[in-house]
């Protein structure tokens, strides 16, 4: 650590002492009944900025602060509740899961937008065009009177050197290292305070580097120094995400996208990849949530590099297939040089940063689902086990059907700020939230072992052995098998499943992706985007199971499926060559929406270098074999359990969930318990 | 030919280099009192029962049809807690090497499969059979070396790993803490030194029974004259061992302090010259 003053200063939350509550008395002024959403999210946002109090901590560097809390909505719930029964609403309602263009503003600095959304109010313009310029030179405002109080508290303090920070940015582009991670620290601050959510900061390293490498080259900064700016810039953006909105503490979506390949195919790692890999490793902080990715020529190093973080415990990096991603995202319409700058969501859907408008996680569909309606119209009739399937597949097809032809008459609250950090909007002077270069829809496919091991169950007992009749069977599901311990037996412990390199129950998952990527095909929505399918669960994957009853994989009523795209949760796999083996047989190129094979390790399995060589070697396997997505955890499970016994001593432990980091003692018991039930994979 | 397998563990780390499968061969002609892997003394299928964990639901004592249930006097196919079990399954040459080739891809040119148990040579003439069956594949083994000279001598060649545990070098203690003296041990040990073939020498450390100086120099010196080909790894007692006799519902009742650390200390074999480490 460099700065451990400022790093004890946050874990203790000394900061919270700093914050106060929005002003009630301007609550009225948000929702002023005059203003139409472009306006309230302007006024709240200039509201927010201006009631801020300058705080600049002992030693800070990269300032800004959260002090205001409890930002009131721009509707009233009259008003909310009327939008919503005319209109889709994708969850808050704000625009979420993007990703600005950091790089290209960092570099011009505000001024040059500012003086093109002035040129567009002197020239000619649309209505909707002249809201657009003055809300977004409204927000520009804004932050500057932040920055100049900053500045004027700075002086004040005797800190000149975060005086001459601010002076020169974020009014003009950064010079230096320090300037370009302090600029982009308030972008993502005003982001953040116009309320848009899931605020991702995608491709740091590639943006980034060429404020480092001109110092470098340069020599006005060392290795060192940089290093330990970049800590803080970490750290920085920990301070208010306690406030952010998730579906838990953590859930914030503040990730960051290293390595991979340059827009022209080139290698895109560089030094500040490797930074970036140990900063976290020594800050063991829940943000900025690592991804990186890697391909075919990935060198045995770099992934040792990845694994060593890993061993941390934070459940970074999360690793994503450029050979599978990018021709994948081809073939559903990114230019070739825009789907070699993919970046991550929240937490693993594959976006565009600048360049997208995308909702990645529109929606979901459950493929247990689709398996229980078909069992429960055909197990009493089919005479072969194509019956069933058929009717799996039809369920599947509907189900996309039904989710695609549910989203129309989007309703996204409009983000003027957060628009200038996108491609054009500045120069169509039009906000981010009608739509981008790219506008496509994700849906995620939950449950994916849960529903290939039960139609291998019905497969093998019902139809080829005939141990079983349809009827029983059927009984048995909805008795949530009460009096057929045998039966639960059976298909529990003595039937194929995923993770176990089996092909009876690994074509299953084929057939399932496969139908889901077909039926989803052709679909366009109304932004004149594509559905894109994937491999998530997010929550789902205890949501969508409470709404089931027993599985004839033996999954009992509220046993939770596996995460994302991982074996089922009760299932205790060969190994984590026979998981590699069987998620890597999986049209994984077809469901690039992402979602990643997820597998934990007992923490003393990266005691040694010898294990910590030998995951990085199966995390290039599973690469190596077609994977798209893959997330590990050094976990131990005794540890868990202790840390419910007893939270007091487990404060800072850390762990992931479905897409995101998170301190295990914040979060609620289920899913805390969804940790503990996962199988850890150990050596011998 | 069939041979009982107990376990096969993919991501195997300590058995060899790279990635490794490990086979873990049910029968050991040695009872050492820290075995931690008490599951593979006894040759052929047992019953094994989590007495500990058991809700007494009594569903494994009910009468059943399944064949394979009646010479275990109880049910092994209803626990719901999978807390009643067969360990052991029946495996053909064939079907090894079947399952070692799928894993293919994850061995590279270092990684493998390790024969372990149990006492894998104790069913050399399997190991033999599977070996031509391979391809290629690098394979190992992880052996108590008391077994018979003849045995040992013909088939430790063949191997790409070797890993030869040497517990004692005092054929009374020896007797004493596994059931046999280390007469054959260290004849087959001395065989191998001969051989002029590289292999790994590994001591477990039992507080105050194996990990004594003059054990530990006892050894040392032993191993000294083939210093060019061996190398040693110590093994601290493993503190969990416990944890796994009362999940199979057997007694353990260690001869020794579980809690004391063991003595691991390298400096005698690398006084001589040994390349060694501590695990």
């Amino acid at each position: 650590m460099y700065n451990q003053v400022l790093y004890d200063f946050y874990i203790a939350r000394k900061h919270h002492a700093y914050r106060r509550p929005f002003p009630a008395e301007l609550t009225a002024s948000v929702r002023d009944k005059s203003l139409n959403p472009t306006e309230r999210m302007m006024t709240r946002l200039r509201l927010v900025l201006a009631n801020e109090q300058p705080t600049i901590l002992d030693d800070q560097r990269i300032v800004f602060l959260r002090t205001v809390t409890d930002v009131p909505d721009i509707f009233t719930e009259e008003e909310w509740a009327e939008i919503k029964s005319k209109h889709f609403v994708h969850e808050l309602g704000y625009v979420s899961n993007l990703c600005g263009d950091y790089g290209k503003v960092l570099a011009s600095g505000l001024e040059p937008i500012r003086e093109k959304l002035e040129a567009r109010l002197a020239g000619e313009a649309t209505e909707a065009q002249r809201l657009f310029a003055e809300s977004a030179l409204s927000g520009i405002a804004a932050l500057y009177d932040l920055a100049d109080r900053y500045r004027a508290e700075a002086e004040r303090i005797g800190r000149a050197d975060v005086a001459a920070v601010l002076a020169r940015v974020p009014r003009q582009g950064a010079t230096t290292f320090r300037e370009a991670l302090q600029f982009l620290r308030m972008l993502n601050y005003t982001v953040w305070a116009e309320g848009n959510y899931h605020n991702t900061l995608g491709r740091f390293d590639q943006y980034m580097m060429p404020f480092l490498q001109a110092e470098l080259d340069a020599a006005t900064i060392t290795v060192e120094e940089a290093e330990s700016l970049l800590e803080e810039f970490f750290l920085s953006v920990n301070w208010d995400s306690d406030m952010y909105p998730g579906v838990q503490l953590g859930d914030n979506g503040q990730s960051i996208m290293l390595g991979g390949v340059t827009r022209d195919g080139e290698d895109a790692y560089n030094e500040l990849t490797r930074m970036c890999l140990q900063a976290s490793c020594r800050l063991l902080l829940i943000d900025p949530k690592i991804n990186l990715r890697v391909g075919k020529d990935t060198s045995m190093e770099r992934y040792i590099e990845g694994t060593h973080l890993t061993k941390a415990g934070l459940g970074f990096p999360q690793y994503s297939n450029d050979d599978i991603v990018i021709p994948a995202l081809v073939k559903l319409g990114y230019k070739i040089e825009d789907a070699r700058n993919y970046s991550v969501a929240a937490c693993w859907e594959f976006i565009l940063a600048g360049c997208g408008m995308e909702i990645p996680n529109i929606a979901a569909l459950s493929f247990p689902k689709a398996v229980e309606e078909a069992v429960e119209e055909t197990l009493l009739t089919a005479t072969d086990f194509n019956t069933v399937m058929a009717a799996v597949k039809q369920h599947i097809t509907k189900g996309v059907d039904e989710i695609c032809s549910s989203i129309h008459d989007i309703f996204m609250i409009p983000a003027p700020f957060y628009s200038i950090l996108m491609d054009g909007c500045v120069e169509e002077a039009k906000d981010i939230s009608t739509g981008a270069r790219y506008n496509n829809f994700g849906i995620h496919g939950t449950g994916v072992a849960t529903a290939a091991d039960s139609l291998a169950a019905i497969k093998m007992h019902v139809f080829d052995e005939k141990t079983v009749s349809g009827a029983e069977l059927l009984e048995a599901l909805h008795n949530d098998f009460a009096g057929k311990e045998e039966l639960l037996y059976k298909l529990r412990n003595e039937t194929p499943k995923m993770g176990d390199n089996d092909d009876r129950a690994d074509q299953m998952a084929v057939a399932i992706l496969n139908q889901m990527a077909e039926a989803a095909e052709g679909r366009r929505n109304e932004r004149g985007g594509v559905f894109r399918v994937g491999t998530g669960s997010a929550m789902f994957y205890i949501d969508h199971a409470k709404m089931l009853t027993a599985s004839a994989d033996g999954r009992r009523k509220d046993e939770s499926f596996g995460t994302n795209f991982s074996p089922s949760l009760y299932v205790r796999s060969k190994g984590p060559f026979s998981v590699i083996q069987s998620f890597t047989k999986c049209p994984t190129d077809r469901a690039i929406n992402g979602g990643p094979l997820t597998m934990e390790f007992h923490s003393t399995v990266f005691d040694t270098e010898e294990g910590v060589e030998g995951v990085a070697t199966l995390v290039k396997a599973y690469i190596d074999k077609g994977g798209h997505q893959l997330q590990l955890n050094s976990i131990n499970r005794d540890r868990l359990l202790d840390a419910q016994a007893h939270p007091e001593n487990y404060g800072s432990l850390i762990v992931r969930i479905w897409g995101w980091s998170a301190y295990f003692v914040e979060l609620e018991k289920k899913f805390q318990d969804h940790l503990i039930a996962r199988q850890e994979f150990m050596t011998c | 030919m069939e041979a009982t397998i107990f376990d096969i563990k993919e991501f195997g780390l300590h058995d060899g280099p790279g990635l490794r499968l490990t086979v873990f061969f049910k029968g050991c002609p040695l009872h050492c009192v820290w075995c931690h892997n008490p599951e593979g003394i006894a040759f052929g299928q047992e019953l094994v029962r989590n007495e500990d964990a058991c809700r007494h639901c009594g569903l494994c004592q009910r009468p059943c049809n399944h064949a394979d249930c009646a010479q275990f006097g109880a049910c092994v196919h209803i626990c719901p807690d999978r807390l009643v079990k067969v360990e052991g399954e029946l495996y053909t040459p064939e079907r090894i090497a079947e399952r070692v080739l799928s894993y293919r891809e994850f061995f590279g040119e270092r990684g493998g499969v390790t024969f372990s148990g149990g006492e894998p040579l104790m069913h050399a003439d399997f190991i033999e059979q599977a070996i031509p069956l391979l391809d290629g594949i690098r394979f190992g083994v992880e052996t108590c070396a008391h077994v018979p000279a003849q045995v040992f001598d013909r088939i430790m060649p063949r191997f790409h790993d070797r890993f030869v545990d040497l517990k004692h070098m005092d054929a009374d203690i020896h007797r004493r803490l596994t059931g046999q003296d280390n007469a054959l041990i260290l004849r087959n040990i001395s065989a191998l030194k001969a051989s002029g073939l590289p292999f790994t020498v590994r001591i477990p450390l039992i507080p105050g029974l194996t990990d004594t100086a003059e054990n530990l120099a006892a050894t040392a010196d032993f191993l000294a004259d083939a210093k060019e080909r061996v190398q040693v790894e110590l093994l601290p007692y493993n503190p969990m061992t416990g944890a796994k006799y009362r999940m199979i519902g057997r007694a353990y009742n260690p001869p020794f302090d579980e809690k004391q650390k063991p003595n691991a200390d390298a400096l005698p074999f690398l006084a001589k010259g040994i390349p060694s480490r501590v695990y």
